[in-house]
């Protein structure tokens, strides 16, 4: 319960500012009002949720859970173990934690998720949403539905698509690089899965930094200009301290999803020679194609704390750097308004 | 201060030539991105209605004739696509259906009169979204085996509802928090009762959030492929899963598979553009609007 109950706790400050905000609304008009006017009692309010919470609780958390007590077990989908598992303790843990197997399967995952998340779509899609603030409309709208079509298709088709793209015969990037008979996939299996990542998710990204960019106000950003600031020094006085939230929140997002993203073994099969075998792929490997459920599920459940490790750390950022952004916002206000002056005299 | 007085008209006439050719360069690296994007996906829309000859060549022959005989071969060649694809439409459909059902009463009470608590249930839903899906698979896995319910399409429809519901709840309050309470507070002191408000009030005002959040439900369970991957067999399969394995059988005959693939993206396609404008706003759980 405590790995559930512990990022609730944790969370207030979580995905962005609006949970915080909303909170801190409700309290102000919490006291102030009659709570029922609307006429929506405690019981039935309870009732409106309870549907909800139970199938949540029962198809989601209480799976986790179990994978707990599985990783317990010397468990099999078959042979001797498969009939009558054996409680065998913390083992299956420890050999995780002692195989180089998981080891390598960790780092890949560190570094797929570093490339093709944190750097690649975080990046790609912040550029291209600083492009569409000034962009015609038509260009925006059109780049967009470009780029969203990655983002929308299903998991099976991209990979085929990939497949045929970088295929060795008649692969169509062999034939436009001129490289007869390279085997892309087989190669360079981690640049493969980093750029197709990046290729499929760098939409989101994109649509969340656009709207982000929104929230600048355009006054602030004239001000910067007309003192005579370049456009990355107006970036990084103007720009990233009002977005801050929003890069941290998209940043929380794409990496939990990329932690977790399986498709890559559409890609790869996780091969050759496990070189491209990410956490996911690792335990979809062992526990289904192998039948090793116990060890398996161990490894889930170190997925599983990897998770929450990542989302403490960046919910940490979001909240220690309250303050640090509300200097920074004041530095980008003192600055602005230096500014001012000196366009006035 | 009259040097900045002075150096300011200079600096303004300066910049904007400078600006607009940096622009010029971005828009066209914006543009090479753009293609780069599309690229796979006209591939396969284009290769779809070639014939399997036209479609084998190398370099692909853009301008060949087209032809529906791709499209024909998947539908009538050999394997009947029909039942997978039906597979795919009740557990998106049905699962979307109660997905709502049960989110808009939950984000209802969580966000338009809000008892006490509530951050709590917000939260945890939240939370339950840090679990990654392959964790509980396994022991789903297990307990689907026990009670028989393996290669069952209703597995799928209960846990695609699962999966969404917190998403889903996020989604709504944020979209019901922008109703204003006054005019409840107004019906209400009418005398209209709870039912009244939500038939006549809410779901009218916040259709274009009930319609988004269904079409990324929608999405979401029609695209789900691990847990439709392991937990279906023959007659449970859905169209993603299909697919797979069509393209390791029928990947020699390229035209027919890419007509494959088109068919299996038009839906999502469709409702992707749909609830384009508000895809961030749910999919960031509200943080952006």
């Amino acid at each position: 319960m405590t790995l559930t109950s512990k990022p609730a706790d944790a969370e207030p400050t979580a995905v962005g500012g609006p949970g915080a905000t909303d909170v801190e609304r409700a309290q102000k008009r919490g006291p102030g009002r009659d709570p029922d006017v609307v006429g929506l009692g405690r019981g039935r309010a309870s009732l409106f949720v309870a549907p909800a919470l139970v199938l949540v609780g029962v198809f989601l958390v209480f799976p986790a859970l179990w994978t707990l007590y599985l990783g317990l077990l010397d468990y099999s989908l078959t042979g001797a173990s498969a009939q009558s598992p054996t409680f065998i303790g913390a083992q299956n843990y420890t050999d995780a934690l002692s195989d180089p197997a998981f080891t390598k399967a960790l780092y890949l995952t560190l570094l797929y998720v570093g490339f093709s998340a944190v750097i690649g779509q975080n990046i790609l899609g912040f550029l291209l949403a600083w492009y569409f603030r000034t962009a015609p409309r038509a260009v925006r709208t059109t780049l967009n539905v470009l780029v969203l079509l990655a983002w929308i298709l299903p998991g099976s088709v991209v990979a085929f698509l990939w497949q045929a793209l970088l295929d060795r015969r008649d692969g169509i990037l062999n034939t436009v690089l001129q490289t007869t008979g390279v085997a892309w996939t087989n190669d360079h299996p981690m640049a493969v899965i980093v750029i197709f990542n990046i290729w499929r998710g760098a939409a989101f990204s994109m649509l969340l930094y656009a709207a982000a960019l929104n929230t600048v106000p355009t006054s602030h950003l004239e001000v910067a200009r007309m003192a005579g600031a370049r456009p990355w020094q107006q970036l990084r006085d103007v720009v990233l301290p009002t977005v801050r939230r929003h890069v941290l929140t998209n940043t929380l997002l794409i990496t939990l999803w990329t932690f977790n993203d399986f498709t890559p073994f559409l890609l790869t099969g996780g091969g050759p020679n496990h070189e491209s075998e990410t956490l996911p792929v690792y335990i979809y490997s062992t526990a289904i194609l192998h039948g090793d459920l116990g060890y398996g599920s161990a490894i889930s459940l170190l997925l599983l704390l990897a998770n929450l490790v990542i989302a403490v750390f960046y919910i940490r950022l979001l909240r220690g750097g309250d303050d640090g952004s509300l200097k920074a916002q004041q530095r980008a206000e003192r600055k602005a308004r230096r500014a001012e002056r000196a366009v006035a005299t | 201060m009259t040097a900045a007085v002075a150096t300011r008209p200079t600096t303004h006439a300066e910049k904007e030539p400078r600006k607009s050719h940096a622009n010029v360069y971005f828009g066209v690296i914006a543009w090479i991105i753009g293609i780069i994007f599309v690229v796979p996906v006209l591939f396969m829309i284009l290769t779809s209605f070639h014939s399997e000859a036209d479609a084998s060549t190398n370099p692909p022959s853009v301008g060949a004739p087209l032809t529906l005989d791709g499209y024909r071969e998947f539908f009538s060649g050999g394997i009947d696509p029909w039942p997978y694809l039906a597979n795919s439409l009740t557990a998106s459909v049905l699962s979307t259906i109660i997905v709502l059902a049960l989110a808009i009463p939950a984000a209802y009470a969580c966000s338009i009169r809000p008892v006490r608590k509530w951050t709590d249930v917000m939260f945890f839903f939240l939370s339950t979204k840090m679990l990654p899906p392959v964790a509980g698979l396994l022991p789903i896995y297990l307990i689907a085996q026990r009670i028989n319910m393996l290669d069952n399409i209703f597995l799928l429809v209960i846990l695609y509802t699962s999966m969404n519901l917190p998403i889903a709840v996020w989604m709504m309050r944020s979209f019901l928090a922008e109703i204003p309470p006054a005019i409840l507070e107004a019906a209400s002191i009418d005398g209209a009762g709870l039912l009244y408000q939500m038939r006549r009030i809410i779901v009218p005002i916040s259709m274009p959030g009930i319609a988004a959040t269904s079409l990324i439900c929608f999405i979401f369970s029609w695209n789900e492929l691990l847990f439709a991957r392991v937990l279906t067999g023959v007659s449970a399969q859905t169209g993603p899963v299909f697919l797979t394995s069509f393209v390791t059988s029928q990947g020699l005959f390229l035209a027919k598979v890419c007509a494959a693939a088109t068919i299996v993206s038009l839906p999502v396609l469709i409702a992707g553009f749909a609830a384009q404008d508000k895809l961030v706003q749910g999919l960031s759980l509200g943080a952006v609007k």
